[in-house]
């Protein structure tokens, strides 16, 4: 490499970690603000004496923790739909040549395509009529349906990824395609439905303006929409355990990501362009 | 394999299309009746293209079909030039090209709500860290109390928040340009910029059109970094089409009405759609 070469390369590295450190500031500032003692958030940056106190009196009394119980129930539920509903699709459209599979496959791109803030209000009108709004089955649907594209992308691939020989083996063993699915292909394609699930439990959990629109009921709210509701109590006298209870709902899906982080970006480009 | 098997891609099938018919497809069709009714009292009647004929002849509306208008133009220009800005920096296999990638795409994993709490926080009126930084440079100007700076405030946070997904949508296409073209280039004397524009720049003009169409759909679609952030305000100035739709059925309970927005929403949708496919099959088409 020249030395012209190397110059560009570290002005190209020193730019780009200038950059990362202005993209990551925001999330490492909210961590800070959480651990200022009290009506300190914004005197200094950095803490001038750290204190966990905001972490413990959310969890110990007020309505968070039950929040957060609620987000879980939400999260995971919607989860638990997409990823089972998705594998049993995606099984059919990677592995069965069947009349109108063209037709299913354009339908999910459409589906895909239509975006929730169209339909959420429609949404709040029928389960408003149906008795549905507040309860925790409405948002667990909501969440399963949305998930369903992007599981059935990312779980074609890996049964796809499958020789088709496994199948077949079972078959003549005698067993039918769901009990080979079942037996055979599901326990293989294990990191592929534990990731489907995880990326779906972000999003849900990530989840602001439909739980907003769904859930009204002070004690089915989500995290997200609690924190909301936060926002306009505790803006501007109780910024620190504002900034908690943000730094509490980041962290499962920072952690989740770090550890997914290839699957996440492979569903965008993947939910984004093969669509 | 015998006969009895044909039903069973459907049984497999079957349950995830069931949801998507009943969660996706119904809702929009049914805005699409929901549109032309009125509720009173609890009464549903019908009153036909009513709702749209307020809706045409307010000024609401068409303040949020221009800050709509506004948001878009400026989200998609940013997040394409900047995307292809840092896709470029990092198509040249930097050795920490994985720890970057990381940190840019940290934030579109964050919800909309919490980062928009901590948006609003640094541009508070007083004691907002960017608020104190950029305020003097601009003579005091507050950022989140004037409609302008508002608007700019969002802009940079979404554009913060899903910067990643252009950036990975166009080194996708990057990574598409041969490595011989360039050497062929460089052997030629092409350098730097002359290389850029003659080869670079045409090779991944589809996929540039793509990732202008997709972020021009996230943006009319975005609605909950601007709810966390201003609420629509200040007065209506941040105040999109989604938002306005929200404000109509869950403050006014005017569902009618929220609903005729549903459809402009949808008929936006369907444009932009038929523009994606348009360029994504133009994409495809010139990549194979």
């Amino acid at each position: 490499m020249t030395t012209q070469n190397k110059a560009i390369n570290l002005f190209i590295n020193a730019f780009l970690i200038a950059f990362c450190v202005i993209i990551i500031f925001p999330v490492i500032y909210s961590m800070l603000v959480s651990f200022q003692e009290p009506r300190m958030a914004f005197h200094s940056i950095i803490p001038e004496r750290w204190t966990f106190q905001h972490y413990i009196r959310l969890f110990s009394h007020g309505l968070f923790p039950r929040y957060i119980l609620n987000s879980i129930i939400y999260a995971i539920g919607g989860a638990i739909v997409s990823t089972s509903l998705s594998a049993l699709a995606a099984y059919a459209l990677a592995r069965f040549q069947f009349k109108g599979k063209t037709l299913a496959n354009s339908f999910i791109l459409a589906m895909m395509m239509l975006p929730g803030l169209i339909s959420v209000i429609p949404i709040y009108k029928l389960a408003s009529d149906l008795k549905l709004l507040d309860t925790y089955t409405l948002l667990i649907i909501v969440f399963g349906a949305y998930g369903i594209p992007l599981g059935i992308w990312i779980l074609k691939a890996f049964f796809s990824s499958i020789p088709q020989v496994l199948d077949e083996a079972a078959f003549i063993d005698g067993a039918t395609p769901i009990q080979a699915f079942f037996k055979v292909i599901l326990p293989i394609t294990t990191p592929g439905l534990i990731a489907t699930f995880l990326i779906n439990f972000v999003y849900n959990w990530n989840n602001f303006f439909t739980p907003l629109i769904l859930v009204t009921r002070t004690n089915m709210k989500m995290a997200t929409v609690g924190l909301f509701d936060f926002q306009h109590v505790l803006e501007g006298n109780q910024d620190e355990l504002l900034a908690a209870a943000c730094v509490v709902i980041m962290i499962p899906s920072i952690i989740l990501f770090i550890v997914l982080r290839d699957y996440f970006m492979r569903g965008m480009v993947e939910g984004a362009v093969k669509g | 394999m015998i006969n009895r098997s044909k039903a069973y891609p459907y049984l497999l099938v079957a349950p995830a299309i069931i949801f998507l018919l009943v969660v996706t497809l119904y809702p929009t069709l049914y805005s699409l009746y929901l549109a032309m009714t009125r509720t009173r009292m609890g009464v549903m009647e019908f009153v036909g293209l009513r709702n749209f004929r307020v809706a045409l002849n307010s000024t609401e509306f068409w303040q949020s079909m221009r800050n709509t208008l506004v948001f878009t133009s400026l989200y998609v220009l940013l997040t394409t030039v900047i995307g292809y800005g840092i896709a470029l920096l990092l198509n040249r296999k930097l050795r920490l090209t994985g720890l970057f990638m990381t940190i840019i795409f940290l934030p579109w994993v964050l919800s909309e709500i919490t980062t928009g709490v901590v948006w609003r926080w640094m541009f508070y009126q007083d004691y907002g860290i960017l608020q104190n930084l950029l305020g003097p440079l601009f003579g005091g100007y507050s950022f989140i109390a004037r409609p302008g700076g508002a608007m700019g405030i969002v802009i940079a946070a979404t554009v913060w928040r899903s910067i990643s997904f252009a950036m990975l949508l166009l080194l996708a296409g990057l990574q598409t340009v041969p490595k011989e073209v360039h050497e062929a280039a460089a052997m030629d004397g092409a350098d730097g910029w002359k290389a850029f524009w003659k080869i670079t720049w045409p090779l991944t003009l589809p996929t540039t059109i793509v990732t202008i169409v997709f972020m021009t759909i996230q943006a009319v679609n975005g609605v909950g970094m601007i709810l966390s952030i201003t609420e629509g305000g200040p007065g209506r100035a941040t105040e999109v089409l989604g938002l306005l739709m929200y404000r109509q059925a869950m403050q006014f309970y005017n569902f009618g009405y929220a609903a005729a927005i549903s459809v402009t929403l949808l008929f936006l949708n369907l444009i932009l759609a038929a523009f994606y496919i348009r360029s994504l099959n133009r994409e495809t088409a010139l990549a194979g």
